[in-house]
């Protein structure tokens, strides 16, 4: 057991975690950020993605001893202040389904349009497969992204 | 609280009454026991209230699983209400039978099951409302309208239904509530997005596995892989020493993990050294051999020119639901509290009032938002775990289903084999069809003498139903055995026409006896350019099904390219009767259209030694971005009952696409997945 400082959402938290404890239940059961979620536990499915230092990643394969001192940033953070465009993008397409893998399709789908401002569709592709939709929404996240990578720009 | 009281030994009273004699009842007693302030909400019964702010809250007691039920049965109480949709909110009601009546989610029944009574449940709050006004402006509710949230004057004279709340709850109740015409509709088929969409895409929806509550501990559990078998001895001293974990034990369906946190119950988990005892040994290959040997007579059929046969093989396949099975479970001396997802939670609340020994208003049983269900999550087992687990702990517990859990411990949708024959006159046209529908393990077996799932006009046409003995855990999987039974009859029909030297469009025209479906299989073969020219390597696939109160058609287009199939564009038309919401609609058809895909070309659960050999999404595959088509869909409405839309636009497809494989490659697919090395 040790103590981890990790800056979440621009706050930082103070936790009591087993070093590989992976992210995900870091922000889940000791953080109360719930808003991530758990879809496979291996590295499969995406549902646990967010960001850190703005990159894309999967927090059940992230260890808490590996944050250190980088910015984590979940869904609860990303339009804390105001809705980023994709989620605006979200509701006005009426993406969600069950809902349960779509923050870790924002949350990917964010880290890809600040590296590719203009997609295509081979892109978008290419960059969505890690994340699995079991409700098949996959036709609206695709347009929902286009919406607001014109929106971005 | 009185209120409650009276409203349970109301409906206990009457028994499994109608909602109508509900909506009257509720509203007397609510009507007799509260003295109005200026402030009183007005809640005419269970399912509705109106806030001093306008705000109309309607009570949904079918869940939501993606199907978008919240938004659909709200729209609803709304139209009749002549709601301002803005100011609509919902409410999920908890697991109470008692007070709401059946609230299994299923079957595509939700809107179908409920609009008479979610519609008199607006309408009647309106002509309270109106009749308030009227009152207090001195007119006759004749001479006043709605719109919007408001009630307008003849004169001009304009109140929102928030400033009426206290006055209408003195208004009786009407006995009789004239619901609109179609052609009045304001709310009611207009696309409206989901009402949760703000709070799914800022991560503040609640779903079961998110409940925290004060002092909780999570939990897991180590299950047998072989169906059947129980713990033996269990060795947990490694488990117990793995930080955070609090206690080991066995439970009725294996061992539970309780630990501080969800990692720590993991990884007690991984450490656990479990002696099972043996349980039987089935597995796919011996299961698929039984269900060969006892498909073997056929239903009798008159004799024709030309006798047609085919066996399509059928995969167990899992829900696998993208939030597993969880459920918070308090259990104290003389109460129970539960929060979880379920497509039955009035059913939870008698089991675990069973379970514990209480009565059934001593259990609380709190329905979240499901992350998918398709069929999983009626049979609540998971919450008789927690609850077992937390009776042990003496605290709030969260048992969570890790995914290999889920995909090793499913209720299957069964593995079938289905024997078709018919046979054709000189002309092509069939006389006689016939299809053994086996399954392992059976799901009760019988003959269809006039045959429900045949929308087809055959002279003398029968299914005949069985099974063989089967240790795998079965259920109902999105739209249940039309999953099996329409897959198969719309191959064979291509193969039919095949055989009959016609197209297979044509073909179906030429024999379909179902108007509404004909309309919708003209149409989507119009709008997906039926017969056109594709490039060597691609074809079309059509196919249709009536169910569930609708109707829809398929047309699809794929190209077989280096070993693999992919679909590039599907055509949907889709007749719902009265379609409630566009948008829910297009979602549904999309999402069946996406498993029609993964289980026509990845899906399949194999049992070996008796265990699930699939573990987890990498093993169990399904779709991704990159699989989606372009797709076209067309509602094309035939007018009258709302029909559901949750199973619908899932059984042609895969047969659809298999048709489109046979085109591209000139060989008929037999089994599911489909593998071109398997092709006939
Ligand atoms: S939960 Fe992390 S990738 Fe599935
Ligand atoms: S919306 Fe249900 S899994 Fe994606």
């Amino acid at each position: 057991m040790a103590t981890y400082k990790i800056k979440v959402n621009g706050i930082t938290k103070t936790v009591e975690a087993e070093a590989e404890m992976p992210l995900l239940w870091a922000l889940r059961d000791l953080m109360g950020l719930t808003g991530t979620k758990y879809g496979c536990g291996i590295g499969s499915c995406g549902s646990c993605t967010v960001m850190l230092n703005g990159e894309s990643v999967r927090s059940c394969q992230t260890a808490i001893s590996d944050v250190g001192d980088k910015d984590v940033l979940t869904i609860e953070g990303l339009g804390a202040r105001e809705l980023h465009p994709l989620q605006k993008a979200w509701v006005e397409h009426d993406v969600p389904q069950c809902g349960f893998c779509q923050a870790g399709q924002i949350m990917a789908a964010a880290a890809f349009l600040k590296e590719t401002p203009n997609p295509t569709d081979a892109q978008i592709d290419e960059a969505m497969n890690a994340i699995l939709c079991r409700c098949g929404t996959y036709p609206r996240i695709r347009e929902a992204i286009k919406a607001a990578a014109k929106e971005m720009k | 609280m009185k209120t409650e009281v009276s409203r349970r030994s109301f409906l206990q009273l009457v028994g499994g009454v109608g909602a109508s004699f509900m909506l009257g009842g509720f509203a007397t007693l609510a009507c007799a026991d509260e003295s109005a302030s200026a402030q009183d909400p007005f809640a005419p019964n269970v399912f509705l209230k109106i806030d001093p702010d306008g705000v109309c809250t309607v009570s949904i007691t079918r869940s939501d699983m993606g199907q978008g039920v919240r938004t659909t049965l709200a729209m609803l109480v709304a139209e009749e209400l002549d709601a301002d949709w803005s100011m609509v909110k919902v409410t999920q009601a908890p697991g109470d039978r008692a007070t709401y009546g059946g609230m299994g989610t299923g079957g595509s029944s939700s809107v179908r099951g409920t609009n008479q009574q979610l519609r008199r449940v607006g309408a009647s709050a309106r002509a309270m409302l109106v009749a308030a006004a009227a009152k207090q402006w001195g007119v006759e509710p004749s001479a006043c309208r709605t719109e919007a949230g408001k009630v307008l004057g003849p004169s001009g004279q304009s109140l929102g239904y928030g400033a009426l709340t206290t006055a209408a709850k003195a208004i009786p109740i009407p006995t009789d509530v004239k619901l609109k015409e179609r052609s009045e509709y304001k709310i009611i088929g207009k696309p409206q997005n989901r009402l949760d969409n703000l709070d799914v895409v800022t991560g503040k929806a609640v779903y079961g596995a998110d409940v925290r509550r004060e002092g909780m501990l999570y939990a897991v559990c180590l299950r047998p892989s072989v169906f059947g078998s129980k713990s033996e001895t269990i060795d947990d001293a490694k488990a117990r020493a793995v930080p955070g974990v609090v206690d080991v034990f066995a439970i009725s369906s294996g061992v539970a993990v309780v630990a501080s946190n969800t990692w720590a119950a993991l990884k007690g988990r991984e450490a656990l050294e479990v002696k099972w005892t043996e349980g039987p040994k089935h597995s796919t290959a011996s299961l698929r051999e039984a269900l060969k040997a006892a498909a073997k007579d056929h239903n009798a059929m008159p004799g024709g020119a030309k006798r047609v046969t085919a066996n399509y093989e059928l995969p167990y396949l899992a829900h696998a639901t993208m939030e597993t099975l969880n459920a918070v479970a308090d259990v104290r001396d003389d109460r129970v509290e539960v929060w979880t997802g379920s497509q039955s939670p009035d059913s939870a609340q008698n089991n675990v009032a069973r379970a514990t020994g209480l009565t059934a208003d001593k259990v609380e049983i709190h329905n979240l938002l499901l992350g998918g269900g398709f069929g999983r999550k009626f049979s609540n087992e998971w919450i008789g775990e927690a609850v077992e687990i937390s009776k042990r702990m003496k605290k709030p517990v969260q048992l969570l289903w890790s995914r290999e859990c889920d995909i090793q411990h499913d209720l299957y949708r069964p593995m079938s084999e289905h024997v078709l024959s018919a046979t054709l006159d000189a002309e092509g046209k069939p006389l006689g069809f016939s299809h053994q529908y086996l399954q392992a393990p059976g799901r009760g077996s019988g003959d269809y003498g006039t045959n429900t799932y045949l929308p087809y006009e055959v002279p003398s046409a029968g299914l005949r139903s069985a099974g063989v003995p089967s240790s795998v855990p079965t259920g109902a999987w999105r739209s249940v055995e039309h999953s099996q039974i329409i897959v198969a009859n719309e191959c064979f029909i291509d193969e039919l026409a095949h055989a009959a030297g016609k197209d297979p469009f044509e073909f179906r025209k030429s024999i379909l006896k179902n108007e509404r479906l004909l309309k919708v299989l003209i149409s989507a073969a119009e709008k997906g350019q039926w017969g056109k020219t594709l490039p060597k390597g691609s074809g079309q696939g059509i196919a249709c099904f009536e169910g569930y109160g609708s109707r829809i058609a398929h047309v699809v287009e794929v190209t077989v390219k280096d070993d693999t199939i992919k679909v590039d564009r599907m055509v949907a038309v889709v007749d719902a009767g009265t379609t409630i919401n566009p948008r829910g609609v297009e979602a549904q058809i999309q999402g069946g259209f996406m498993d029609g895909i993964a289980t026509a070309l990845y899906a399949e659960i194999n049992i070996d030694g008796g265990a699930v050999e699939e573990s987890n999404w990498s093993d169990y595959g399904w779709t991704r971005m990159s699989d989606t088509p372009k797709m076209e869909i067309f509602i094309e409405d035939s007018g009258g009952a709302f029909g559901g839309m949750g199973e619908v636009g899932y059984p042609s497809v895969p047969a659809a696409i298999a048709n489109a494989v046979f085109a591209a490659t000139g060989k008929q697919v037999r089994k599911f997945p489909i593998r071109l090395s398997e092709l006939v």
